[in-house]
């Protein structure tokens, strides 16, 4: 994000500050991709969105406190974009196919943003890590509102739809651990099949994702 | 007073002193299994920064030496007692495995049974090493993620080949299986972690299962 102009500008206090607090969530993110939270300094966020001590401590108490507003900021934008996607499309398979694929591409385009949600989210510690697992939780409605019982009529138990989005967490947590965040999107079919197959069967799953 | 002043002969002797050698050497070991005890109650109960080595060595019971005698830090007793915990419970598992003598289902259902009667047996331990060990120290996490995958091979060596799945399939079950489990013991009902069994083990077998018949109906 770029830095406000030096010196007397005329900008509105409120404007400088806002545009500060954005510059400082997108240094904390990177600073984390880079050495990882306990390595990651207020003065190394300060330094690289060019805001001071001072006035990074009127945005926020604490690293902690920069952290949580940057994973709720993250997060944020990510139902956004799932939430899109999900209502464009008419049927839930369909809902979900074009949610995951959205969710990808983000996530690859935005590497940063994506080892602050997946990764750090759980490693930052004992101050912030029930932001990871509210954040997770509420993203098993948009896998299961509108899904379709099973043949026998049933649907699949809680914990199953919280183990199909865990384990999907799960799984591009490792990608970004191994430096293969951009290639996300790739895994598109995988992570379908994993998520569709609980609620449709492997035939039908197998059948829409072919279809896209 | 040594043996050799009561006037005993040399081999005597020898053997008089080695009953005192063992059973320092079992004091030794058994001290050290304190050390890593209380390592992974203290982490589990107040996490791992807040943690000190005056904590651990006063609720084992051991001087401080002792502590120092057999670990550098208080990382590498994090780092012991949990490359110990997760060998001890892959042990377990790879056992009741091979010990089941039906189908693959029915070594699935052993293997997870086994690991959540891990969990369920030592709720500290458990909390240690799937909560906290995330956000100890970079080495810690780096176990953490070495151990995610040694779980991920033992699911492969157990399951079914099937090239139609997805080849993640493995990956994202073992991770779907420890993110239940980790809101269990977050819940603190690690202790009843075993309750989890039959959801989990229909998590773990419907891909499986699902690609058979799904075989099975194209080949029709």
């Amino acid at each position: 994000m770029e830095r406000l102009p030096r010196g007397r500008h005329g900008l509105p206090r409120e404007f400088i500050a806002q545009n500060q607090r954005e510059r400082l969530l997108a240094a904390l993110a990177e600073c984390l991709e880079e050495k990882g939270y306990d390595r990651t300094t207020v003065s190394a966020i300060g330094k690289r969105a060019g805001v001071s001590k001072s006035d990074f401590y009127k945005q926020f108490e604490s690293k902690d406190a920069c952290f949580v507003a940057a994973y709720d900021d993250a997060v944020e934008r990510i139902r956004v974009v799932v939430l899109a996607a999900c209502t464009e499309r008419k049927d839930w398979a369909n809902g979900v196919l074009a949610a995951l694929a959205a969710l990808l591409d983000l996530f690859a385009a935005e590497t940063a943003q994506t080892q602050l949600v997946l990764v750090e989210g759980l490693r930052a510690g004992r101050g912030v890590y029930d932001r990871y697992q509210v954040a997770l939780q509420s993203f098993v409605p948009y896998l299961t509102d509108g899904a379709p019982t099973q043949a026998s009529g049933s649907r699949p138990p809680q914990a199953i739809d919280e183990a199909v989005v865990g384990g999907i967490a799960s799984l591009l947590a490792r990608r970004v651990l191994a430096g293969a965040t951009q290639t996300m999107p790739g895994l598109l079919p995988e992570i379908a099949e994993f998520a569709l197959t609980p609620y449709l069967g492997t035939a039908e799953a197998r059948r829409i994702i072919s279809g896209r | 007073m040594s043996p050799r002043a009561q006037g005993k002969s040399g081999a005597e002797a020898r053997s008089a002193s080695v009953r005192p050698a063992l059973s320092r050497e079992f004091i030794a070991v058994h001290k050290k299994r304190r050390i890593m005890d209380a390592i992974a109650e203290l982490t589990a109960e107040q996490g791992y920064d807040a943690t000190k080595i005056g904590d651990i060595v006063r609720r084992a019971g051991v001087a401080r030496k002792t502590l120092y005698d057999n670990f550098e830090g208080k990382e590498e007793v994090f780092l012991a007692t949990f490359d110990a915990a997760v060998d001890e419970a892959l042990q377990r598992i790879e056992a009741d495995c091979a010990a089941v003598e039906g189908d693959w289902e029915e070594r699935v259902q052993a293997g997870l049974a086994a690991f959540l009667a891990c969990v369920a047996e030592k709720p500290a331990l458990a909390r240690m090493c799937m909560i906290e060990a995330l956000s100890a120290t970079q080495a810690a996490t780096e176990r953490y993620e070495a151990a995610m995958q040694r779980f991920v091979d033992l699911a492969k060596r157990t399951v079914p080949q099937d090239d139609q799945l997805p080849e993640t399939i493995e990956e994202t079950l073992v991770g779907g299986v420890a993110w239940i489990v980790y809101q269990q013991i977050r819940r603190k009902e690690a202790e009843k972690a075993e309750d989890l069994l039959p959801e989990l083990s229909e998590f773990m077998l419907a891909p499986f299962h699902g690609a058979a018949e799904a075989q099975k109906r194209a080949n029709a």
